[in-house]
């Protein structure tokens, strides 16, 4: 009975099957299968039906990431209060929610990128999607940011505002990695701290009034 | 938001001010050495004292421009090296107000992790923004079934930062205090047990509850409500205390009778705990007293809770008996006992540290030589900082090879040091009650 269940659920869902096999296989050999052949037969799959869904690991660990996103959100939505939240604090509220989704899946995380010493070289294929995602959602909260005036429009650089909360989330990612603070308190800080400086930087300042000037009295020489 | 926003700026500005002078003093000290080390190298003969002189104006320049707790660190540091935790713990409080408030989402975090609930979830209503900066968190208000109460919640990290922020504030405080390295280790230990203390809420709670139970009898005394249920390591639930800080109650031209009053409850907390329970609240701070309405007055936060092990409670409250200052070899005892003085010493250290010991005691103690005592005479806390003064400039002290003082003095020292600023500022005539054994 609970064959069949199983069965019907992973018939309906293959993807998911494969994403969850693959996480356990990580999990269980603290490293990558050998091939997708091998991963494959462990799933008792084809190979060929396998490349239907998947056509090499990347794409498995992309998903993966794909996942952890929407999970985010969807634990995020699920928060009354999100809906109240400033701009900034929807950003620390989608770090701190990633970084409990994280935690459920830090073993897996760690195996796999724990020894890079160069994240930002490895990954750029395997987050494809997960950043993608982030980036819409970024500037969702840069365009609510910029109505309530909480950051200031900039030429050139102001489009660039996607790229550089990216840049936090993954220097985020990397902070929890090495962090062995207990309950990753310590994440929760460099979290604070980096969103503040963020959106200080980002928000009207002092720099932007002395353009202003600068400008104001060149025109005027 | 913008009003939001400036509300949460507006508590701890100040305190980031005060935080930005500390660094422009540390700047300064190092400035000093850097002039020593460019005079040195044309006068190779030049010796360190010029340097600390230049350190200690300074510093105290410095302190002197501040107001309220710094100002008093200035002043008990020319009293008595014991003043050590004070600065040490100011300075490390500085640091963690320097610290923007906590954020919204990170305090539903912080709920969510130890209750699995948000906050609006647990209360009927509670504050988006902290209402109040506390040493190491921040308080929020909530209500519940008509209540109002207080949240404590702590920064994140903050119990894990102890040791590395003391080690960062050591440098300063050697130069600060003008201490040898050995000295300075010997309150090491003492205050980064107390800090540790600090940091674990449910301890606080546990305590809280004890202490002011213990303490319900006295007249004229309030005590918070705890929530057990509400607390965890790091959010407590109590109470909230309506009222004035001793400061802007006085702004209300309360009789001198009201004042007696309220700074008798005031003795009669410190007397009860000593003497009795022989563990105390040792964070006599202005903000910890709130006068309320109703004229009793409630005592908060219970943080920072000292515990007296007998021997030295017995040796440090025999100081205080008046005719004991003349009894020479009891005396000896007693300062060898609480580590005034040690066999390393040369005779002609013992004698002038005895001396200038007992000088000290019979003018601490003062206030317990008699039945009452008017902690509004101005001229005996004058008296206290000119021998201070005399003492910090006395080279004899400054040679000093080694710690003097037991550590369990150290917060009992500031504590009293604390009451009898308080009630100087209260202006009160005390009944300066004394355990049986020392009549």
């Amino acid at each position: 009975m609970e064959n069949t269940t199983a069965k019907k659920a992973s018939k309906a869902d293959p993807k998911g099957k494969i994403i969850s096999g693959y996480v356990e296989y990580v999990l269980e050999h603290g490293q990558e299968p050998v091939s997708i052949y091998k991963f494959a037969k462990e799933l008792k799959m084809k190979e060929e039906d396998f490349y239907s869904y998947f056509t090499s690991f990347e794409a498995i660990k992309s998903a993966v990431w794909g996942k952890l996103f929407d999970d985010t959100i969807q634990n995020l939505e699920s928060q009354e209060v999100f809906k109240e939240y400033s701009a900034r604090e929807k950003l620390l509220g989608f770090l701190f929610t990633l970084v409990e989704e994280l935690k459920k899946n830090r073993s897996y995380l760690l195996s796999l990128y724990a020894d890079h010493k160069d994240l930002k070289k490895l990954l750029p294929k395997e987050v494809k999607s997960f950043k993608s995602k982030f980036k819409d959602f970024a500037n969702e909260i840069i365009l609510e940011g910029k109505e309530t005036e909480e950051i200031a429009s900039r030429p050139v650089i102001s489009d660039k505002y996607d790229e550089a909360l990216w840049l936090q989330v993954w220097f985020v990612f990397q902070f929890w990695l090495n962090d062995s603070s207990p309950a990753f308190e310590k994440t929760d800080a460099a979290i604070e701290k980096s969103v503040n400086l963020a959106f200080d930087l980002m928000g009207k300042s002092a720099l932007d009034t002395f353009i202003d000037f600068a400008k104001f009295l060149y025109q005027n020489k | 938001m913008e009003s939001k926003v400036k509300e949460q700026q507006s508590i701890p500005v100040s305190k980031v001010q005060r935080a930005a002078k500390f660094i422009s003093t540390g700047a300064k000290v190092g400035g000093n050495y850097m002039k020593h080390y460019a005079k040195k190298v044309v006068n190779p003969s030049m010796t360190n004292e010029q340097l600390h002189t230049d350190n200690a104006t300074d510093i105290y320049n410095s302190l002197s421009q501040l107001k309220g707790s710094a100002l008093k660190v200035a002043q008990m540091m020319s009293m008595d090296k014991n003043i050590l935790p004070r600065a040490y713990q100011d300075k490390f409080t500085m640091a963690q107000y320097s610290a923007p408030p906590l954020s919204y989402p990170l305090v539903v975090k912080t709920f969510q992790k130890y209750f699995g609930k948000a906050p609006e979830q647990m209360y009927e209503t509670f504050t988006r923004s902290a209402v109040n900066a506390a040493s190491i968190g921040q308080v929020h208000q909530a209500t519940m079934k008509g209540k109002k109460l207080a949240i404590k919640i702590q920064y994140p990290g903050v119990a894990d930062s102890v040791s590395s922020d003391l080690k960062l504030v050591r440098p300063f405080a050697l130069r600060l205090l003008n201490m040898n390295e050995k000295e300075l280790d010997h309150y090491m230990e003492e205050v980064e047990g107390k800090l540790l203390e600090e940091t674990d809420y449910v301890l606080e709670v546990q305590r809280s509850r004890e202490i002011s139970g213990a303490c319900s009898h006295i007249e004229d005394l309030t005590f918070p409500n705890y929530y057990e249920e509400l607390s965890s390591e790091r959010i407590i639930t109590m109470d909230w205390i309506e009222g004035n800080h001793i400061k802007e109650w006085l702004e209300t031209n309360p009789s001198q009778a009201e004042k007696n009053r309220i700074g008798q409850a005031l003795w009669d907390f410190y007397h009860h705990q000593v003497h009795n329970l022989k563990q105390l609240h040792a964070d006599p701070h202005p903000g910890n007293f709130i006068i309320q309405k109703d004229g009793k007055l409630g005592i908060i936060d219970f943080g920072c809770v000292k515990i007296l092990p007998e021997d030295f409670y017995q040796g440090y409250f025999a100081l205080i008996k008046r005719d004991l200052l003349i009894n020479e070899e009891e005396l000896n005892a007693i300062f060898y006992g609480l580590e005034f003085i040690s066999d390393k010493d040369t005779e002609e250290e013992k004698t002038y540290f005895k001396a200038v010991f007992k000088e000290m005691i019979s003018l601490l103690g003062k206030p317990f030589h008699s039945e009452t005592f008017d902690f509004a005479d101005n001229s005996y806390f004058e008296q206290i900082f000119k021998l201070g003064d005399r003492i910090s400039n006395d080279k004899m002290f400054k040679k000093s090879r080694q710690a003097r003082g037991s550590r369990h003095g150290l917060y009992i020292n500031r504590t009293y040091f604390g009451l009898y600023n308080l009630l100087n500022q209260l202006e009160a005539n005390i009944k300066t009650t004394k355990p049986d054994w020392l009549k």
